[in-house]
């Protein structure tokens, strides 16, 4: 029999608890999607790393002789070390618009249980005979290659020919990038190969690795074996040592997991927390409402118990709909969205795990937050003695409010401006949850536009406003600045040309260090500028040096402070050199400092080096230009910035589309919140707005007593938003803060006006479908009944 | 004697399921400017359904209704809202004041919709509450809750004031006053009033009274010598 009157009960507001069940499939299908593509995606990552084995830290040097190895392999806590020849080369492709690039690692074919071993997909082993290789697969099928096609790579200008026999994935290069400039992978510019050693040698015509790979002893720190290790290392040219966690792959990967689980985690409690806060309120409503049905089933001998999970049974009946659907729908999206990923994240797959049990946690979360806020709305039943129940609650009563003691803005109100205002205080829980849901609405969209606005800003202005040349040629060694700039400069339709030193170095400040790149660049360049956080460029002071803001904070430095330098590049180097910091500048990508070159120059007594230039060409003019140098034994990369430039527009644009669902997720939360506490205001206050249509109120002017309420309440709310949007864009700026990027917590009006509209639509919205329930009002009936 | 109200045959008809209920048959009347009438009926007699169909707050399934020759009948709910926003004034047996607006500011919520409103003041002396202004409904007793509502029907200066047992919640002393002010209506300001009551006592005061069984006005009684209603005991 209750069952029948909980189904019509649920009928009758079936509005309010449809929104209720589409936050909460919303809320369960985020959950179960994204812990399950964490969950595939880690899987994936251990099996890969376990089987291939997967290296525990990364080192270059200069050169080491191959009997070197023996020595280190010795080193208490290193379990495996393999020596490398890694090598970038062009690729000949003279037909292709873009420079291609391959990163050539050796590899050891004799040796069993290889380090970073690759994975072949398809293809024949290696041989130490004959010119052959294995490439990463996402290269492979960018190529368009095919088993046995001949590569042509250009080894100090001269073409080499080297056989394809096999492809397959590295878990060194999940995440392929070839320059951390880069941000994301581009098979068709750069791929992975693997070279048997002994053809790396003559191709190179080379005895000495220049890359070190190493694996620990279970229990094993890498911070154990650093010191060891970097003291061994320096004589043969130590370029930089680093643990697993900062190897470039695997870190983005981690950041990637990071941020998917924070989102699997943050995400539904908001939402489960606007589902129940919808059910409390309409729960509490309905127990009200029903008090006297309530009295008479305990006067019928029905226990407490009956009457409570009858009521109980409404949240139950919700949550275990919405978990259901939320988590089979998730389990839908996981594969599309875990393939997404995979698109940038070169793992093999795993195989799908058990996808049950996010069922049943979704269900149990769902659960627990819907039953949770049931009780919280029905506990009241339990208080109720029957006789008492049977009578009709204490009306409510007004009181005037703080507000009030404001003449001025009190004055400026109508009556029912008056009834509204009043009214925020006479149902407070209510009131908070209306205040708490639009704050979250707009809160999450200032947010995710800011962050759109953000990245776009970063990268944009990167290729825009600081990197102006339109070319950039990297040297395989540095050169002398002057003579080369003349040669650039005589080109015919090179407008400009600067050169650019790029120095590694080690930078302390007492026991603080970090392996950063120097950036020395001509005084008053025209070709790269450098900006303060106003976007006003920067002169580079004749001595001293800049740091990014991220570096001078890792450093603990600030104006004044004088800095170590360290650098392989120099012998003989005398490390207690200082360089004073004269200025901190924001740096969005990467993680730089900043030198005068001619001040560098003179810091380093290295005489007029450049390691590259940067170039203004006549477009025309490019494709002649690089195809001039690109065989050059002394070019290492050319790199054309309208390419990038435009590579990076195409990877936005996808990107764009998540704002667009986060935004409508802004909308549905808002939707949700305003219509179901409008409906249920409509309906507690059934009496009063009928009052007012019998006094010849229209039925608009009947809402805006309850729209004026939510607006005023509304823009609190959206004011109390922004500091909130703040606090999740610091959250996510220190969460995704690495070497390669840093965000800075700036909201831009325009994505304030822009949350402002969409909450402002998402409340209107929900206000004409809740205005329906007002012109549905009977009066006849409403007034009929007993007060 | 001025006509400002004219029915012919109104029928409402409730269709229950398979049931139809009849609460009013072929009901015909007129309403003349300034008279006081009051309907007398059994409990289910229709005595509601009529008045809401002459104030605007239901209509007819059959028949016309005309206000001041503008057919009521066939008109909208738009026409419908700005009727009873300007011509109309209600009173209930249950108050139905806001709970969270003050007496005065009660009334001033349907004198700011009103063309040619009462001033407020006024109301509240004529009906004793003046030093009752800034309380709020909780505040009030049942008869100071039923004298603003009045007080708030009147503010309108409708042209008709209908009052569905007004005085079903109140006690003896307090009837008589919400009669006083309800017949002064209607004398001094020469407007229509039409009062339900279970309560055969109170019909004394009308210039006519109308009887309704099983949905029919089966009678309607003149009554050229109205009593004063402070001369009305029960
Ligand atoms: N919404 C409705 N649906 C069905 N029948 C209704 C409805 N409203 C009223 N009725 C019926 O119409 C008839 C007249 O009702 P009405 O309320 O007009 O009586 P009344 O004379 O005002 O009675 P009372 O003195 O008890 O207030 C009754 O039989 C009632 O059952
Ligand atoms: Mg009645």
């Amino acid at each position: 029999m209750l069952r029948k009157k909980m189904l019509r009960d649920l009928k009758e507001n079936k509005g309010t608890y449809l929104a209720c069940i589409v936050v909460m499939i919303l809320g369960i299908m985020v959950f179960t999607a994204f812990s399950l593509v964490v969950d595939n995606l880690k899987i994936s990552q251990k099996s890969f790393y376990t089987e291939q084995n997967f290296a525990d830290g990364f080192a270059q040097v200069e050169a080491l002789p191959f009997s070197a190895i023996g020595n280190l392999q010795n080193i208490k806590g290193i379990k495996q070390i393999e020596g490398r020849i890694v090598k970038d080369v062009q690729v000949y492709a003279p037909q292709s618009q873009e420079n291609i690039y391959l990163r050539l690692v050796s590899m050891d074919p004799s040796k069993e249980n290889r380090l970073n071993d690759f994975l072949l997909e398809k293809g024949t082993p290696l041989s130490n005979k004959t010119m052959n290789i294995w490439v990463d697969n996402k290269f492979f099928e960018a190529q368009n290659l095919k088993l046995n096609d001949k590569l042509e790579i250009i080894v100090n200008g001269k073409i080499r020919e080297l056989k394809v026999v096999g492809f397959g994935k590295s878990p060194e290069f999940i995440y392929a990038l070839r320059t951390t400039a880069d941000l994301y992978p581009s098979p068709e510019t750069f791929g992975i190969a693997f070279v048997p050693i002994e053809i790396m040698e003559k191709i190179f015509v080379t005895g000495v690795y220049n890359d070190l790979v190493f694996s620990l002893e279970p229990g094993v720190d890498f911070e154990d074996i650093e010191d060891t290790l970097e003291y061994k290392l320096k004589p043969y040219g130590l370029r930089s040592l680093i643990p697993r966690k900062d190897q470039v792959s695997h870190s983005l990967l981690e950041m990637e997991i990071t941020s998917l689980e924070t989102m699997a985690r943050v995400m539904p409690v908001m939402f489960l927390g606007i589902a129940a806060m919808i059910l409390y309120i309409t729960l509490k409503r309905l127990i009200e409402q029903q008090r006297g049905q309530i009295g008479i089933l305990k006067a019928f001998g029905y226990t407490r118990g009956e009457i409570l999970s009858h009521y109980l049974s409404y949240p139950l009946v919700i949550a275990l709909s919405g978990s259901f659907i939320g988590g089979i729908l998730g389990i839908i999206l996981a594969g599309p969205f875990t393939s997404m990923y995979r698109l940038f994240f070169n793992m093999p797959e795993a195989p799908d795990n058990f996808s049950i049990l996010y069922l049943i946690l979704g269900i149990v979360l769902s659960l627990t937050f819907a039953l949770g806020a049931g009780y919280q709305g029905c506990k009241n039943i339990l208080k109720l003695e029957p006789a008492q129940a049977l009578r009709p609650p204490s009306p409510p009563s007004g009181r005037r409010i703080l507000l009030e003691r404001i003449p001025f803005f009190w004055n400026m109100l109508t009556v029912q401006g008056m009834m509204a205002v009043r009214n925020i205080s006479r149902n407070k829980g209510r009131s908070f949850f209306i205040f708490v849901g639009i704050m979250f609405c707009f809160a999450i969209t200032a947010f995710t536009w800011s962050m759109n606005d953000l990245i776009q800003k970063m990268l944009f202005d990167q290729y825009e406003k600081v990197e102006v040349y339109d070319l950039k040629i990297s040297l395989s060694q540095s050169v002398d600045a002057k003579a080369v700039s003349r040669e650039l400069s005589s080109f015919p339709g090179v407008n400009r040309a600067e050169p650019m030193a790029e120095i590694p170095v080690t930078l302390k400040n007492k026991w603080l260090e970090k392996d950063v790149v120097i950036l020395g660049l001509p005084p008053n360049s025209h070709l790269y500028n450098i900006l303060d956080a106003e976007g006003n460029s920067v002169e580079l002071p004749d001595k001293g040096i800049l740091l990014s803001e991220r570096l001078a904070s890792l450093l603990n430095a600030s104006l004044g402070t004088k800095l170590n330098v360290d650098t392989p590049l120099i012998e003989d180097w005398d490390s207690t050199k200082q360089v004073e910091v004269r200025g901190i500048i924001p740096q969005y990508v990467g993680i730089n400092a900043y030198m005068n070159i001619n001040a560098l120059q003179e810091f380093l007594k290295a005489g007029p080096l450049a390691t590259s230039f940067m170039l203004t060409t006549e477009k025309e003019r490019v494709i002649p230009l690089k195809e001039k140098y690109r065989e050059s034994a002394l070019v290492a990369s050319i790199e054309a910035k309208e390419e990038s430039f435009k590579k990076l527009q195409e990877l936005m644009a996808s990107y764009g589309s998540f704002i667009y669902i986060y935004a409508l997720i802004g909308v549905i939360i808002g939707f949700a919140i305003i219509y179901s506490s409008s409906v249920i205001t409509v309906s507690e206050r059934s009496r009063e707005l009928a009052s007012m249509m019998v006094l010849g109120m229209t039925p608009a002017e009947v809402l805006s007593v309850v729209t004026f309420e939510q607006w005023f309440l509304g823009l609190g709310a959206m004011i109390a938003g922004i500091p909130m949007s703040k606090l999740m864009l610091t959250g996510i700026a220190q969460a995704i803060e690495s070497d390669i990027f840093s965000m800075p917590v700036v909201i831009s009006p325009t994505s304030y006006l822009l949350a402002l509209i969409i909450t402002a639509i998402s409340i209107w919205l929900a206000q004409q479908a809740a205005a329906g329930k007002i012109k549905k009002l009977s009066l006849v009936e409403v007034l009929k009944e007993r007060e | 004697m001025e006509t400002i109200m004219v029915a012919k045959n109104l029928t409402k008809t409730y269709q229950m399921g398979e049931v139809k209920v009849e609460a009013l048959k072929e009901a015909s009347f007129e309403l003349y400017k300034g008279e006081l009438v009051v309907v007398l009926g059994p409990s289910g007699s229709g005595k509601s359904t009529l008045l809401n169909i002459i104030g605007g707050m239901d209509q007819a399934t059959s028949g016309e209704l005309y206000y001041l020759n503008k057919p009521l009948h066939t008109a909208n709910s738009k026409e419908l809202t700005l009727y009873r926003r300007h011509d109309v004034g209600f009173v209930f047996q249950f108050y139905n004041l806001m709970p969270n607006l003050t007496a005065y500011e009660n009334i001033n919520l349907a004198a700011q919709i009103a063309k040619d409103p009462l001033p407020i003041k006024e109301l509240l002396e004529k009906v004793g509450l003046a030093n009752r202004a800034d309380h709020f409904p909780s505040q009030l007793s049942g008869g100071e809750q039923q004298r603003i509502a009045l007080a708030r029907a009147l503010a309108k200066n409708p042209q008709i004031m209908l009052c569905d047992e007004p005085t079903g919640a109140l006690d003896f002393t307090t009837s008589i006053q919400v009669l006083k002010l309800l017949k002064d209506f209607s004398t001094s300001y020469g407007k229509t009033v039409v009062v339900i009551t279970h309560n055969t006592a109170i019909a004394q005061i009308a210039d006519r009274i109308f009887y309704l069984k099983d949905g029919r006005l089966v009678k309607i009684e003149h009554n050229p010598n109205p009593l004063p209603p402070e001369k009305v005991t029960w």
